[in-house]
């Protein structure tokens, strides 16, 4: 039998309480998606994991050096999914990724090695998330992904390995203004080499997402309730991807 | 009508825009679908394709997915039963968020 599950990295940072996210994102996917959990850490991050019933626990030591606004960014290790999933398909997440629907586990269920979704749709209605202009490529969202393992999906994280050691090349050749490493960039580079400079399969979600001038002001089983400026707004029953780091004080 | 009435209003009809695009943004992520390993939209397109080849078409017939990948469709009357439940799920959970646009007007 296939086995599937979710896979998420999660580090503590010196400025943010990354395991605060994860207690929250982990109470979804189990509710909503109810798939076994298997979660990357360090040790200095687990001990103040609260319990969380059965979840699978992995530990490195993340790679250090990279930051976003001039704070410590972990975000390097997710090249190794492949390696650290205990599972025949994986479905990735970023903690920060909030499932209040069971809409990605039927992507489990597909024939394809490797989706990824190219979109996300912003919340405030801004379209601040027009990625096309930063660069010759188009720019993949690896905060979700799905991968089966097989020679394929192994050749395309060979890939990020290959496009993470050499990432200031391949920023330089394809134009990318974003000098930081981010996943995002990595993966679509690493898709586009191995699949022939050409098209490939992707995940056709557009992944809702909260820019990170948003204070999310309260999380429920069912939605979040944000505010911008002086307008506050809310989901219900659907997935929310949340890019200010505060809302594990929430 | 004076100017903070006008402010309200206009704050009003931001946060219904903002919900109604994120709303619809719901739907269209509930409309996708796997099947027979291959993701679909059950959108008013694949149903009507399917709804005709059904009727036209001896089974088995074939179809593309969202990546333009052909599926064999064996079973036309189950596929088009689970796209008409996917698509009604979607379509009627954003008709009954758009009646609180309209709760908020009034």
């Amino acid at each position: 039998m296939t086995k599937k599950g979710v896979l998420l990295f999660c580090f503590d940072t010196p400025d943010f309480k990354y395991h605060k996210i994860l207690e929250k994102c982990v109470l979804l996917i189990k509710r909503n998606l109810k798939l076994e959990v298997t979660v990357v850490t360090n040790f200095e991050t687990y001990k103040h994991i609260k319990p969380l019933g059965f979840v699978n626990y992995k530990f490195i030591e993340p790679e250090l050096g990279n930051k976003k606004y001039g704070l410590e960014w972990r975000n390097v290790d997710r090249h190794m999914a492949y390696e650290l999933s205990p599972y025949d398909v994986t479905l990735v997440m970023d903690i920060d990724y909030f499932p209040f629907t069971d809409n990605l586990k039927q992507f489990l269920d597909t024939k394809y090695d490797f989706l990824v979704s190219k979109n996300a749709h912003d919340l405030t209605n801004r379209n601040s998330f027009d990625t096309r202009k930063y660069s010759m490529i188009d720019m993949v969202w690896a905060t979700v992904f799905v991968f089966r393992k097989g020679k394929k999906a192994k050749r395309i994280f060979d890939m990020i390995k290959y496009v993470k050691q050499y990432y200031s090349y391949f920023m330089d050749l394809y134009r990318v203004v974003d000098r930081r490493f981010r996943n995002d960039y990595a993966f679509a580079i690493a898709l586009e080499q191995a699949n022939g400079m050409i098209t490939y399969d992707t995940l056709p979600i557009t992944l809702p997402t909260l820019p990170p001038d948003c204070r999310v002001l309260e999380i429920n089983d069912e939605g979040i309730t944000w505010q911008y400026n002086d307008q506050v707004n809310f989901t219900k029953n659907q997935d929310v991807h949340v890019l200010n780091k505060e809302v594990a004080n929430v | 009508m004076d100017i903070g009435e006008l402010k309200r209003q206009s704050d009003l009809s931001y946060d219904i825009s903002v919900a109604k695009r994120n709303a619809l943004e719901k739907a269209h992520a509930r409309l996708l679908l796997v099947y027979n390993e291959h993701i679909f939209r059950a959108d008013a397109e694949t149903i009507n394709l399917v709804k005709t080849l059904s009727e036209v078409h001896p089974s088995p017939f074939y179809v593309l997915d969202t990546n333009n990948n052909p599926v064999e469709i064996a079973e036309p009357k189950l596929f088009l039963k689970t796209l008409i439940e996917r698509n009604q799920e979607a379509i009627s959970s954003y008709h009954q968020m758009s009646k609180t646009f309209g709760k908020r007007v009034d």
